[in-house]
């Protein structure tokens, strides 16, 4: 009776996300394999089959793997640290670590353009000091776009491993130090291994956000195209909506793959019982 | 000879001293419990010890080498504490093996140590077991394993076992007096129940905002404690504040308010120093001067209030020189308002500061 009651709570739910997710992906999808009354995997291979298409595609998943690897290891010590403060301190470390996400995205791209392009601070700057002769190229590469994404996607896995790493105990620190480990050998023993799972989750979210990212790429990629620029292109701009069902579900595809591979490495690493 | 030894050490937090001027010295092999309430300073001087907290001033010596400044990680001990602490991400076997792993002892002597710890703790055949598959008990005993297989020079516990049911932590103090015995390792237990300190320890320390009240072997604490915070603290609820005293043999004569008592000097008691006299519910008389057939030690009371506790009555007694408390066994009760005569036996009253 009261289960029942309780799972009528989630109908509305259900009925927006099967109304405007499930039915839409699953048309999508379909559309893909049903193109000009039969079935056909023809989009596919056009695709795989386009040196161009494949270039963008690889691209894509170096930006957003070379992103997540270093909003990792940027993030790594930044919660480490933070997670150690008092709770004062910490919420206002954590307040300053979300602030780049409570600006838009396109005023934020737009700032790296200033930063960033050929008369832009860096390469001022640079070339006042005299490290540089000439101007370096940074926007509209694909350098420009990991910059901006890393400075979205950074207090994403800042949150995440500091919602992890404060749950560890202090004594575990202080029981591998008496057992004769230095600070260095206690880190890497016991407040990485079990600063894993907060690891993984903040890195799928920040792959599949690299991923599926239009903004930042956009604006700072230039004529450098990623899937999602790619995919919005063929939609609106070539009006070829067969090729852009392709797109998309190749991205759903990779981004599902992805994630269960992480989930599978978070499992054996994860700390266990 | 003393192995461990604190002297003068200072700890203070934002400007609050914790310790002040505290010395402490531990025979080899022996166990010492400090005991007291929580926020007396113990766990304090357990994590100096342990090197978690620097001394501001003072010295801290084990076996004639200076400690004070010597990090954590390079003083040899065995920390066992109140959480456990195990890795959760490590197998017990892992867990045991962290330490010797640390010190690069070779794979067959890990392997042998940590079989062999094991099994003192009575734990073999859960080499591959993970600690959230363990009961409280079992994680206690791999703590255990893993401070002791590192065979640190110096063992130390907080609060071990106050995570644990009842029947357990009788079960486990008899374990770790046993395991402590047979390696003859020098201890130092930090627990608020004293009944856990007396039974486990050679001698107990108890304190009191920073300060060592009492050192003593645990008899002589239960039967003579020297100050009343240590008399209340194990059970002595009745005191009498006396005015004056003289020593006379092995008596000494106490007098308040025209009247005077009398307590016993010497044969082990300490110094009984001070002006108060303690005794608990349970040593106090009640009767008739013709039932108690004594003639000195006596107070005239009222019973004020009477409490059924099963095995006994509960009464308190009200007198001039305040309120007692006293537990007596009878087929009859008293009534309230009924007038007795308190007894103090001489060889039960004791004086403290």
């Amino acid at each position: 009776m009261k289960k029942s009651y309780l799972t009528l709570l989630l109908l509305p739910g259900l009925v927006f996300l099967a109304a405007f997710m499930v039915i839409p992906i699953l048309l999508t999808v379909g559309s893909t394999f049903y193109h000009e009354g039969r079935f056909t995997v023809e989009g596919y291979l056009y695709f795989f089959k386009d040196p161009y298409f494949l270039k963008i595609l690889w691209t894509t998943l170096r930006v957003s793997l070379v992103t997540t690897a270093i909003c990792m290891l940027l993030g790594f010590p930044t919660a480490y640290f933070i997670s150690q403060q008092s709770p004062r301190k910490k919420a206002l470390l954590l307040a300053l670590a979300i602030f780049p996400l409570l600006t838009s995205s396109v005023v934020r791209s737009f700032s790296w353009t200033i930063i960033l392009g050929k008369k832009g601070l860096l390469n001022n700057m640079l070339l006042s000091v005299g490290l540089i002769q000439e101007p370096l190229n940074i926007l509209y590469t694909p350098t420009a776009m990991m910059i901006g994404l890393i400075h979205l996607f950074l207090p994403l896995i800042i949150i995440t491993l500091v919602g992890v790493m404060e749950n560890i105990d202090t004594d575990l620190v202080k029981a591998a130090e008496s057992l004769g480990a230095n600070r260095f050998a206690a880190f890497c023993r016991v407040v990485i291994p079990l600063s894993v799972p907060g690891l993984i989750i903040g890195g799928i979210l920040v792959f599949v956000g690299s991923l599926t990212a239009y903004t930042t790429p956009a604006l700072l990629g230039g004529k450098q195209q990623v899937i999602s620029t790619f995919l919005y292109q063929n939609a609106i701009t070539l009006n070829d909506w067969y090729l852009a069902s392709v797109v998309a579900t190749i991205m759903m595809v990779i981004t599902f793959v992805i994630i269960m591979i992480m989930n599978m490495l978070a499992n054996k690493l994860n700390p266990k019982g | 000879m003393a192995m461990l030894t604190l002297e003068n050490i200072a700890v203070s937090y934002d400007q609050q001293y914790i310790l002040k001027d505290f010395n402490l010295s531990v025979e080899k092999g022996s166990l010492i419990s400090l005991l007291g309430p929580s926020g007396c300073g113990k766990t304090t001087t357990l994590r100096l010890i342990a090197g978690f907290l620097d001394a501001k001033e003072g010295k801290f010596a084990l076996n004639g080498k200076d400690y004070t400044r010597v990090p954590v990680n390079k003083r040899n001990f065995g920390f066992v504490f109140q959480s456990y602490a195990l890795f959760p991400h490590l197998s017990v076997y892992d867990n045991v093996a962290f330490g010797l792993r640390l010190r690069k002892v070779n794979k067959a002597d890990v392997d042998r140590r940590v079989r062999r710890m094991l099994d003192i703790v009575n734990l073999s055949g859960f080499e591959q077991r993970f600690p959230k598959e363990l009961s409280g008990g079992q994680r206690q005993r791999v703590a255990i394993a893993r401070a002791l297989v590192i065979e640190p020079d110096l063992l130390l516990f907080d609060e071990p076992l106050s995570n644990l049911d009842a029947n357990l932590r009788v079960n486990m103090r008899v374990e770790i007096r046993r395991i402590q015995q047979e390696l003859g390792i020098t201890t130092v237990y930090v627990s608020h129940d004293q009944e856990e300190c007396f039974s486990i320890s050679d001698q107990v320390a108890v304190m009191n905002k920073g300060i060592i009240e009492q050192l003593d072997k645990p008899s002589t604490i239960f039967k003579y404690p020297k100050t009343e915070f240590v008399a209340r603290f194990i059970g002595f609820n009745n005191f009498i504040t006396f005015d004056s005293r003289q020593e006379n043999g092995n008596v000494i004569e106490l007098q308040t308010k025209g009247r005077t008592f009398r307590a016993l000097h010497g044969e082990g008691r300490g110094e009984q120093k001070g002006l108060k006299g303690a005794i608990r519910p349970d040593d106090l008389k009640l009767g008739t001067q013709e039932e108690l057939g004594v003639d000195f030690n006596l107070l005239p009371g009222k019973v004020k209030v009477s409490t059924y506790l099963g095995r006994s009555y509960q009464y308190v007694i009200e007198t001039e020189l305040g309120e007692f408390t006293v537990n007596k066994e009878m087929e009859q009760p008293y009534i309230s308002g009924q007038e007795v005569l308190v007894h103090f036996p001489i060889e039960k009253l004791i004086v403290v500061e």
